[in-house]
């Protein structure tokens, strides 16, 4: 569709999981199949402004993926001010006082490279992915951006209905994306994971050039920032290059800690939405630990055994057995602080929501009393350990792994124990993972559906039901 | 998020991905197709074998031609449903069985109909390359194409429209105005089928597809990584062997005209607060001359983000996230299309702005130093586009398709080199449609977008919630 052109901002918070998916862990049959190739040829240095930058050569193709991880997200953000880390990424492409806005989009295509940025809860990334000429011009680009940035009071009214026309597209038009919000928002009473990325309507109407100024200043120290670069580059050239484009910035104050933690949920939370839809929606979720937790892995094949594909637990129950949905995803949201794991389930035309729920609490009891079995454990390992090369067979991939590991786990080699990591997960570690889990106490659970009236009026089979 | 794919990805998008090559002036870029083994079995299947080991892992891709083309009449979605049960029951496994094996694994297989063909794809670890060849021939060869799966299947993708309608409707948009740029032409078809079309499908629909247009002689299968050529040809060979020649005639594909004149289809999608909006004609075929000069005045007019239509419609203006065009080619010329949206209220300002833009491009000599960044982003994106065995896979079973030699994709950077204005305002002025010769498609709150919609031509209004992506 148009994504290809569309750029910058997948602000949907759950999407921080493509970077993180790609990152799982494969199945070591043998000591040959988990040594990555190449990864002995990572190297990292730290600026003298705390900057880090990661270097892995890779010269299979001649360009370069460079991705700069600023670890500020919608947590960092307070009332009144919510989408501004997700604004700001893109007022971080409109201009600085060396160049104009749109300067930085035209140099950066007129050498063959092209861009993209994300903002999630937790992180806002950019990417570069530019032919190996090009190498220059990107680092002068990132730096400039970094040390220069201004903004053009008539470039932010411009922007403002851009972002507001991502949250039409991805919230107010879609019932996914609308009972998504919904849910977060109930789930998160103090903790400002309760703001959705792109941010309430007023407030994208509402900040002002005095907050992005602020905002600025506050998070984008490069102390505050991650460099990976990825390809035809040795480790000695982009390190130069890092020291003579990105050193001289000066190191400043760190963005404050975000103090709020949230308070223990005593009972489980409802949201229900009236919408206009043919398709009722069931997203449940639950309260799960940081990234970083130890049982991570855990609950990444908990998910994997519940969700990933036709013949996992919930799919093949709900939806080819009781045709009770038409589809099932799953989804552990890792990030700094505890946050939640989602079902998201989709239901067919008249489904009575009810009995779904049932369905699907007695599935859940299921695994908490009886664990999993050896084969759905080793299922889920060999699915990981796919994805975690094929999220190594390019370049764009090991530059989202490996910032992926440094900024969540501290480390970016643990990128390459990994697969030793998930390989120790036994059935106990699932099962304990799945009894943490799924406590109804701490569950948010959102429904979609049509309201009484028009479901009332609705025929199951009629196409006509959508009003 | 949950993967949701409400309808089956075009077999066509391919297309577009090979618009990029070598710049003049420049370092070469030496994009070269890998070695690679090409063999055709005595029964017809073609199979290539393109060894490459940086990761432990076999891609494939294929395809059986046919696809909604050989979707009998009036009843579009046949392909597509054959697609989908190929591996919902095969050879000696049920439904879960197939899907518990390949899973199990850590592997993946998919299919999906388009306008010409089915496609399979999927990727194993190498050392499951038995079990994938056994897989894929069942899949091919010998699916159940059982009645329950069917109808389960079926029923899932109605739901499917029905929960793209709830929650992306431009996801549709290609659907609804496919269906009423192409009229009678079997490109108008929905290739996913609609709610209405699918409802209406039996059993029998399907095997008497596969039973007419599955055959190894209609196949085409790519391999590529880490694989050892001798043992695959030979397991192919083995498991590929006995299967017969495909038994019903592929229809011919004739040209489909351009449209003349404007004419606008409505949906009406009461409460959206945004108008997601098409625009496009008839373009060029995968065979036109002028690719590289095509391709590099796209690039410069809707292919990327600095393009013309993105720099008026979001970054000048603010009006939408983003607004795009592109050429989709077949056998026969596919559409061009433009394809934004902007908030109800501007759908008149926002449409405007393409069609003046198009006006321009039609009208206004380009810039050279435009050309120049064209021909430098094209060819500094290419490699990034072929740099996995999968991404090979995939680009050689697209020549196969076409019948057309490496030539297409070693030849191109040299061809873009030479591309000269003279050449891009040709192409400009022989592919893209006048703003005065367009098929619009509006999904919007028609109440509040009709008068606006009204002004670009004779106006047909459907309901989002209609089970047709036609009017009738």
């Amino acid at each position: 569709m148009l994504t290809a052109t569309l750029g910058r901002a997948l602000s949907f918070s759950l999407l921080v999981f493509v970077a993180l998916a790609a990152t799982a862990a494969p199945k070591p049959k043998s000591a040959a199949e988990t040594r990555v190739p190449g990864a002995d040829q990572v190297r990292s240095t730290t600026l003298a402004n705390g900057m880090k930058v990661i270097v892995w050569t890779d010269r299979d193709i001649p360009n370069v993926a460079l991705y700069n991880w600023v670890r500020v997200g919608s947590r960092n953000e307070v009332s009144g001010i919510t989408g501004l880390a997700h604004f700001f990424e893109h007022m971080m492409f409109n201009g600085t006082s060396k160049r104009k806005p749109g300067e930085f989009d035209r140099a950066m295509e007129a050498q063959g490279g092209s861009n993209n940025a994300f903002t999630t809860d937790n992180v806002t990334v950019y990417q570069d992915w530019v032919p190996r000429r090009a190498l220059d011009l990107v680092l002068d680009l990132e730096s400039d951006r970094l040390a220069n940035l201004s903004f053009d009071p008539q470039v932010i009214e411009s922007e403002r209905g851009v972002v507001y026309s991502e949250r039409r597209l991805r919230t107010e038009d879609s019932n996914e994306g609308f009972l998504a919000e919904q849910v977060q928002g109930t789930a998160f009473i103090a903790h400002p994971y309760h703001n959705p990325t792109i941010g309430w309507p007023a407030d994208i109407q509402g900040w002002t050039v005095d907050d992005l100024r602020k905002f600025f200043k506050t998070n984008y120290a490069p102390n505050n920032c991650t460099l990976i670069l990825v390809g035809d580059v040795s480790a000695d050239e982009a390190f130069a290059l890092a020291k003579k484009y990105l050193e001289p910035i000066p190191r400043q104050e760190p963005p404050p800690p975000v103090r709020t933690t949230e308070p223990e949920q005593l009972g489980e939370r409802r949201v229900v939405v009236e919408r206009d839809a043919s398709t009722p929606l069931l997203y449940v979720a639950y309260k799960a630990p940081a990234a970083n937790d130890p049982q991570g892995p855990a609950i990444n094949l908990l998910f994997s055994i519940l969700t990933e594909g036709n013949s996992s637990r919930l799919h093949r129950l709900l939806v080819e057995e009781k045709k009770l949905a038409i589809d099932v995803g799953g989804q552990f949201q890792e990030g700094f602080d505890p946050g939640l794991a989602w079902l998201l389930l989709t239901l067919p035309e008249g489904a009575k929501v009810p009995e779904v729920e049932a369905a699907l609490d007695a599935a859940l009891a299921q695994i908490v009393e009886q664990g999993v079995t050896a084969a759905e454990l080793t299922r889920a390992k060999n699915l990981h350990a796919s994805g975690f090369w094929k999220g190594l067979a390019t370049i764009d991939g090991k530059a989202s792994a490996l910032g992926a590991f440094e900024v969540f786990e501290g480390d970016y080699r643990k990128l390459f124990t990994s697969p030793a990591t998930y390989e120790k997960v036994t059935r106990e570690d699932v099962q304990k993972a799945a009894a943490l889990i799924f406590q109804k106490a701490h569950r948010t659970v959102g429904v979609l559906q049509s309201p009484p009236q028009a479901a009332a009026s609705a025929q199951p089979a009629s196409s006509e039901a959508k009003p | 998020m949950s993967a949701r794919i409400p309808l089956r990805c075009a077999a066509l998008l391919l297309a577009f991905c090979f618009s990029v090559a070598q710049a003049a002036g420049t370092e070469a870029v030496g994009v070269k197709v890998p070695a690679n083994q090409r063999f055709v079995l005595p029964n017809g299947l073609t199979v290539v074998l393109v060894p490459n080991k940086e990761v432990p892992l076999i891609a494939f891709s294929g395809f059986v031609r046919g696809g909604a083309l050989a979707d009998p009449a009036g009843k579009p979605g046949v392909a597509a449903e054959v697609a989908g049960l190929l591996d919902r029951g095969a050879g000696k496994r049920t439904a879960f069985q197939f899907a518990d094996d390949i899973e199990g694994v850590g592997g993946s297989f998919n299919a999906s109909a388009g306008a010409e063909s089915i496609s399979v794809g999927g990727q194993f670890m190498a050392r499951d390359r038995a079990l994938m060849i056994e897989l894929l021939a069942d899949a091919l060869m010998r699916p159940h194409l059982d009645a329950d799966e069917f109808a389960k299947f079926r029923d899932r993708d109605i739901e499917f429209i029905k929960a793209a309608k709830d929650s992306d409707p431009a996801q549709l948009l290609p659907e609804y105005a496919r269906a009423s740029l192409f009229g009678a032409h079997p490109y108008a078809r929905p290739q996913g089928g609609s709610e209405r079309s699918l409802a209406a499908l039996t059993q029998a629909d399907v095997a008497a597809y596969h039973a007419a247009y599955f055959g190894a002689d209609r196949t085409v299968l790519v391999f590529a990584g880490d694989l050892d050529a001798k043992w695959m040809r030979s397991a192919l060979t083995a498991a590929f062997g006995s299967w017969s020649k495909a038994k019903g005639a592929l229809p011919k594909l004739a040209r489909a005209p351009r449209v003349e004149g404007r004419r606008v289809l409505l949906v009406d999608s009461p409460g959206s607060v945004q108008t997601y909006f098409w625009l496009g004609n008839v373009g060029v075929d995968k065979f036109y001359n002028g690719r590289p000069a095509l391709d590099l005045v796209n690039t410069l007019y809707g292919g990327r983000f600095t393009s013309i239509l993105n720099t008026e419609l979001r970054i000048k203006s603010g009006l939408s996230y983003g607004a795009s065009s592109r050429f989709t080619r077949g056998t026969v010329p596919g559409e061009f299309s433009i394809q934004s949206f902007t908030r109800t209220e501007d759908t008149g300002k926002a449409i405007d702005l393409a069609l003046e833009t198009l006006n321009k491009l039609k009208h206004d000599a380009l810039e050279p130093a435009m050309l120049e960044s064209a021909r430098a982003y094209v060819l500094g994106q290419y490699p990034l586009r072929l740099e996995t065995a999968a991404h090979w896979a995939a680009a050689l079973a697209d020549l196969e398709f076409f019948g057309l030699g490496k030539d297409f994709i070693e030849g191109y950077g040299p061809a873009l080199a030479k591309v000269d204005l003279a050449e891009a305002a040709a192409v400009t002025a022989d592919a893209f449609p006048r703003p005065e010769d367009l098929v619009l498609v509006l999904i919007g709150d028609a109440a509040k977008i009709r008068e606006a919609a009204a002004k670009y031509g004779p106006v047909t209004e459907m309901k989002i919630s209609q089970p047709d992506f036609t009017p009738n």
